[in-house]
């Protein structure tokens, strides 16, 4: 009898933790969540003051090999150069904790987008993890598109070739352009969600 | 060589002090940052006549790393390899054993820790020399994880049972084989009733066809599926349970929900049953 009560009582704090923690946080077709995150350069952005404008949020950990095959082939640089010249906010966010892989300090950070020619409109610093766990990014790279109207549009890997080999970015076919492309198109995006793939993002214990 | 079995071979500790010493089928991988040692292995030293000659990927991996099942889950991607083989010989799809899951928090995967043995049949034409086995290699890429994760390759050629060169070819391989055979996913008992229901957030899994068990697992055979980090809620019913698994965010739709239940500690069951649409 005991046994069945705190049965009972462990399911339903389950559920409880369930209702509260597991709203599904970003969901395609849904209202982006709106965030002010401060960038490397100390200035605030938030996402609400881009309606109007495409947005990109691009996870990253310059130390997980998943990320570096995107940058050490070019191939992060050469779609945030191609998409910023055509009026899209591209904020590229670190919510690697201190002390954990990838975490990085403002200015150190500064320099790493020169040295490698990242093109980025921000990188924004989240060391706490909050926008992270806003959005539930799980990997770096984790990729998401808003729309004009503050609609999530995609919601997951940057292409689709899940592994850390930089000679499987060519022929990759890049979700990220697809659906930005589609969309300013006026079409549906075709693939609007599918699995991120990387290295886990380095949150707070 | 013996210290590829240093975790189960106590009597040859003193590899770890000779550990520059690596073996010439091991060559591709990168020194000892990768944590993890592999080998390719056989079950048999000679196939059997109409019989698929199993041979298979044992990985040890260093304690507080793992590589990652099929379906990774949050991060991470499973071993990939590429068969060389000889004329007319044909390899078929790994086993993979049961995962468990790792991590906490918002990020969850699936995979492995300690060691395990990735195995696959390959058929062999009838006719062919016994001798031509030897030939079989395999080009593996993985990646290992703890807290960072690190990619590896390695070209592996196979290691024969009583080649005599370590402790586990001395038929210990055979022992590998069985042991992992084991830890197989079983098909669900033919008096399961296995429904599955999606509503808006979540897909709720009824089993019926058994006392109610104390502790139950689901593993996703695909991504986007489950959220993995998502607690997994179970509930009695008369005979059987019911276990709600959270839609990932990434979920649009596929008519077919398969994966494998853990019951207890037990070996898993593997269900696979058409989504039925519920209330919104």
């Amino acid at each position: 009898m005991k046994k069945g009560v705190a049965g009972t009582m462990i399911v339903g704090f389950a559920l409880l933790v369930g209702a509260v923690m597991m709203a599904r946080a970003a969901r395609v077709g849904d209202r982006a969540p709106d965030f002010t995150a401060t960038d490397s350069n100390g200035k605030a952005h938030k996402l609400s003051d881009y309606t109007g404008k495409y947005v990109v949020l691009e996870w990253t950990n310059r130390g997980c090999p998943y990320t570096q095959k995107h940058y050490n082939s070019g191939n992060m640089q050469k779609l945030q150069k191609e998409w910023t010249g055509r009026g899209v906010i591209w904020l590229t966010v670190v919510s690697s904790a201190p002390g954990k892989q990838g975490y990085v300090a403002a200015a150190d950070e500064n320099a790493y987008v020169k040295e490698v020619h990242a093109a980025p409109t921000a990188v924004l610093l989240d060391p706490t993890g909050t926008l992270g766990h806003l959005y539930d990014a799980k990997t770096t790279p984790h990729m998401y598109v808003v729309n004009p109207q503050g609609t999530l549009i995609y919601n997951g890997a940057i292409d689709d070739r899940p592994t850390t080999d930089v000679s499987d970015v060519n022929g990759a076919k890049n979700y990220v352009s697809l659906a930005l492309d589609e969309a300013m198109a006026g079409k549906a995006v075709s693939a609007p969600a599918t699995r991120p793939y990387g290295c886990s993002v380095k949150y707070p214990d | 060589m013996w210290c590829l079995w240093r975790n189960i071979a106590p009597l040859f500790v003193a590899c770890l002090f000779s550990a520059p010493a690596r073996p010439a089928h091991a060559q591709a991988a990168s020194a000892a940052s990768t944590h993890a040692e592999i080998e390719l292995i056989a079950e048999q030293s000679v196939p059997a006549p109409g019989e698929p000659f199993w041979v298979g990927l044992l990985f040890t991996i260093d304690p507080g790393w793992h590589i990652y099942w099929r379906n990774p889950g949050d991060s991470g991607e499973p071993p990939k390899v590429q068969w060389q083989l000889p004329r007319g010989f044909r390899a078929g799809f790994f086993e993979w054993p049961t995962p468990i899951r790792l991590g906490s928090g918002s990020v969850v995967d699936y995979g492995y820790q300690g060691r395990v043995l990735l195995m696959a049949p390959i058929t062999v034409p009838a006719g062919a020399r016994a001798k031509t086995i030897a030939d079989i290699a395999a080009d593996v890429k993985y990646i290992v994880c703890s807290e960072i994760c690190i990619p590896g390759k390695a070209h592996l050629t196979l290691l024969l049972p009583d080649s005599g060169n370590t402790a586990a070819q001395s038929g210990d391989s055979r022992e590998l084989f069985r042991q992992t055979r084991e830890r197989l996913a079983r098909p669900s008992p033919a008096n399961w009733k296995t429904s599955v229901v999606s509503d808006k957030d979540h897909f709720i899994v009824t089993v019926h066809g058994m006392p109610p068990p104390q502790s139950v697992t689901f593993f996703p055979l695909r991504p986007g599926v489950i959220e993995n980090s998502a607690p997994q809620v179970l509930e009695s019913t008369g005979g059987g349970f019911r276990l709600t698994l959270k839609k990932s965010d990434q979920y649009t739709s596929y008519p077919l929900f398969r994966g494998i239940l853990v019951l207890g500690s037990g070996r898993g069951i593997q269900i696979s049953a058409m989504i039925l649409p519920g209330q919104a």
